[in-house]
């Protein structure tokens, strides 16, 4: 998977005829064979991007930062990526019209010890579902999404019993250093003010103890259920190296069981798992 | 201070490691999900002294924990009855093994604000009771820059023992404060031979030479300090901090960032304030009581931590803020390196 040459006569193109003020793609790091975003301006700097199974970031993340917002904005997106950019456009965060998307049929990128990241093995859409310009041999939509299947460590957890999970989580709570990195890096968490940044509430205080983590955490985790893609952005910026996907695959599978095998972002305008209210949602649940 | 340095071999240094264990509360780097921090040990299968450089934590949190408790309030009708906290679990007497020297350092620059002009008390009893025992790494990491700085890796004083991997196999534990010496000639029992300093520096020597070779990235700080006091209004660093996604684990890292927030546990009328870690790359760091913020704009945010760490620390305590670590550019998503940014701004205009 090498779109290198394609990435940057499109843009090149898009700049010559004016059409973005900025693009956001990757660029080698300068240091070893991994790669980092970058958002170009000047249109001398496009031979810089590269795109390989090393074009690890969603870059999607970039759409809520003061260096795109109200700008026109050249994007590349891989399959999940492109997921992120469909819930950003729902839920009215960014302007279609403002973007030129360049799409990617993504082969799976790996992570820096060249293994094929885990999400990408278990990926059910790996064409983008949002583009203006659509890279590589990728199939139709409807062609393109593979079956679902449950994550495999959360099935390996799930087999364990109650209190070796219970010890498992309070290990990784333990070891979250409240940075909130992994929020930040989620291209979905946009909210001006988040709930767990309130400095003096009952549960999200900025206190880095066991249970302001366990809250801030299940918190964030809850408010991705039926709108994360795995990304992963926010494994990737965990300082402590925490196992956060284990939270939001949970959530996924279950959502993908009882709301008729709901996938976050992959039809256009689709209102997603929570948006939705029907009269014959089951209640028996509720007492 | 001892004029005599301990000569040893890897035995005898596993020796000397447990025999600190079996006799002091010892904090070393235990492995989590592939990353190491400091925590209490008890004896050597758990913990690994020496952690690589990339995946270890700092010591920063032993002395400036990540969250500590100030004080406990009870809300009555006759008032707020205010209460002090419970025994600080860090204050006692206690040893850290696997201490990186760049980790060491960063604890002499913090010093120097812990001792402006509101002296911490709680930070200062865990320095006093501390013996900090440091490896001397092999080789630099990708993102180390330690002895660009402006302080001598080779003979600091900022550890209290030493220990060094010789080239020729042998293991050379040297102390190198008064406390250190006291320490060494106490009640931790090794096997080693003791021989002049003199006779064991051409070895230390050789070591740190290999060391000192083995660095990808090179600068000069005295270049750099001049420079980005001059150019606070350049353009460059909207450029450099382009990728930046303000997730702000670099300074939850940082073994020299001290920067903190108040925040309250509360539950229905008793309470405990925290101080926990924060950051300049915080949207909301800046923002006041009002509603003014006078650094809205992330670029602006960025111009602060570079400034702080190359400028304005310099300027007020004679030392960088930045230890050379490469803790942060290993934690960031997007691998932005303080090093690549505070150079291609000094040599931007």
């Amino acid at each position: 998977m090498n779109y290198t040459k394609q990435i940057q006569d499109i843009a090149a193109k898009l700049f010559a005829e004016g059409k973005i003020d900025v693009f956001v793609g990757y660029r080698m790091n300068g240091f070893d064979d991994n790669q980092v975003p970058v958002l170009i301006k000047d249109p001398q700097d496009v031979s810089k991007l590269v795109f390989t199974d090393k074009s690890v970031f969603n870059l999607v993340n970039y759409l809520k930062t003061d260096h795109t917002r109200r700008k026109r904005v050249g994007l590349v997106v891989k399959g999940c990526d492109s997921r992120s950019l469909n819930l950003m456009l729902t839920e009215s965060q960014v302007k279609r019209e403002n973007l030129y998307v360049v799409g990617i049929c993504c082969e799976g990128v790996v992570d820096e010890a060249a293994q094929k990241m885990q999400n990408c093995v278990e990926c059910v859409v790996s064409d983008a579902v949002v583009y203006d310009e659509l890279l590589g041999a990728g199939g139709t939509l409807s062609g393109s999404i593979k079956p679902y299947k449950v994550n495999a460590d959360v099935a390996a957890l799930a087999a364990k019993p109650l209190t070796e999970r219970t010890a498992y989580f309070e290990e990784v709570f333990e070891n979250c250093i409240r940075c909130n990195a992994c929020r930040h890096s989620c291209p979905l968490c946009y909210c001006a003010k988040c709930c767990i940044d309130q400095e003096t509430s009952t549960l999200y205080n900025g206190a880095n103890t066991t249970s302001a983590a366990f809250h801030a955490l299940m918190t964030w985790s809850l408010h991705l259920a039926g709108r994360c893609v795995d990304c992963r952005n926010c494994e990737k910026a965990c300082p402590s190296h925490l196992p956060l996907h284990l939270l939001h695959k949970q959530n996924e599978s279950v959502i993908y069981e009882n709301f008729q095998e709901h996938l976050a972002g992959v039809i256009p305008e689709d209102r997603g798992a929570f948006y939705k209210y029907s009269l014959k949602d089951p209640d028996d649940f509720i007492m | 201070m001892s004029v005599e340095t301990f000569v040893t071999d890897k035995a005898g240094l596993q020796k000397f490691y447990e025999a600190i264990m079996a006799s002091h509360e010892t904090y070393a780097p235990v492995e989590k999900f592939g990353k190491f921090d400091f925590k209490q040990v008890r004896s050597l299968s758990e913990c690994d002294p020496e952690s690589p450089i990339s995946k270890t934590q700092s010591i920063k949190p032993l002395f400036f924990p990540r969250s500590a408790k100030v004080m406990k309030y009870v809300a009555t009708s006759a008032g707020t009855e205010v209460s002090e906290v419970d025994e600080d679990p860090l204050a006692v007497k206690r040893v850290i093994l696997g201490a990186k020297h760049c980790d060491a350092r960063a604890l002499q620059v913090l010093d120097k604000v812990y001792n402006w002009d509101y002296i911490d008390t709680d930070y200062q009893k865990r320095r006093e009771n501390t013996v900090i025992i440091s490896t001397r790494c092999d080789k630099a990491d990708t993102h180390c820059f330690c002895n660009s700085l402006d302080y001598d890796v080779e003979n600091m004083v900022a550890m209290d023992v030493l220990v060094v991997h010789g080239t020729d196999g042998k293991v050379y534990i040297k102390a190198r404060t008064d406390k250190g010496d006291e320490f060494l000639n106490s009640d931790v029992p090794f096997p080693a031979s003791r021989v002049p300093n003199e006779v064991a520096a051409p070895e230390l020597k050789k070591q740190y030479d290999a060391f000192a070779g083995s660095f990808r990235l090179k600068m000069d700080y005295k270049e750099v300090n001049a420079r980005l006091s001059k150019i606070f209004d350049t353009p460059e660093f909207e450029n450099v901090s382009g990728n930046c996604v303000s997730c702000n684990t670099c300074a939850f890292v940082c073994p020299t960032c001290h920067c903190f927030k108040i925040s309250d546990e509360k539950v229905k009328d008793t309470g405990v304030r925290y101080k926990s870690y924060d950051s300049c790359n915080n949207g909301y760091f800046t923002l006041m009581a009002g509603g003014h913020n006078p650094r809205p704009v992330k670029y602006r945010r960025w111009r602060q931590r570079a400034m702080h760490k190359f400028v304005y620390y310099k300027e007020r305590f004679g030392e960088n803020l930045c230890v050379g670590c490469g803790k942060c550019t290993n934690a960031c998503p997007v691998n932005i390196s303080i090093f690549e940014v505070v150079n291609q701004v000094a040599t931007s205009g």
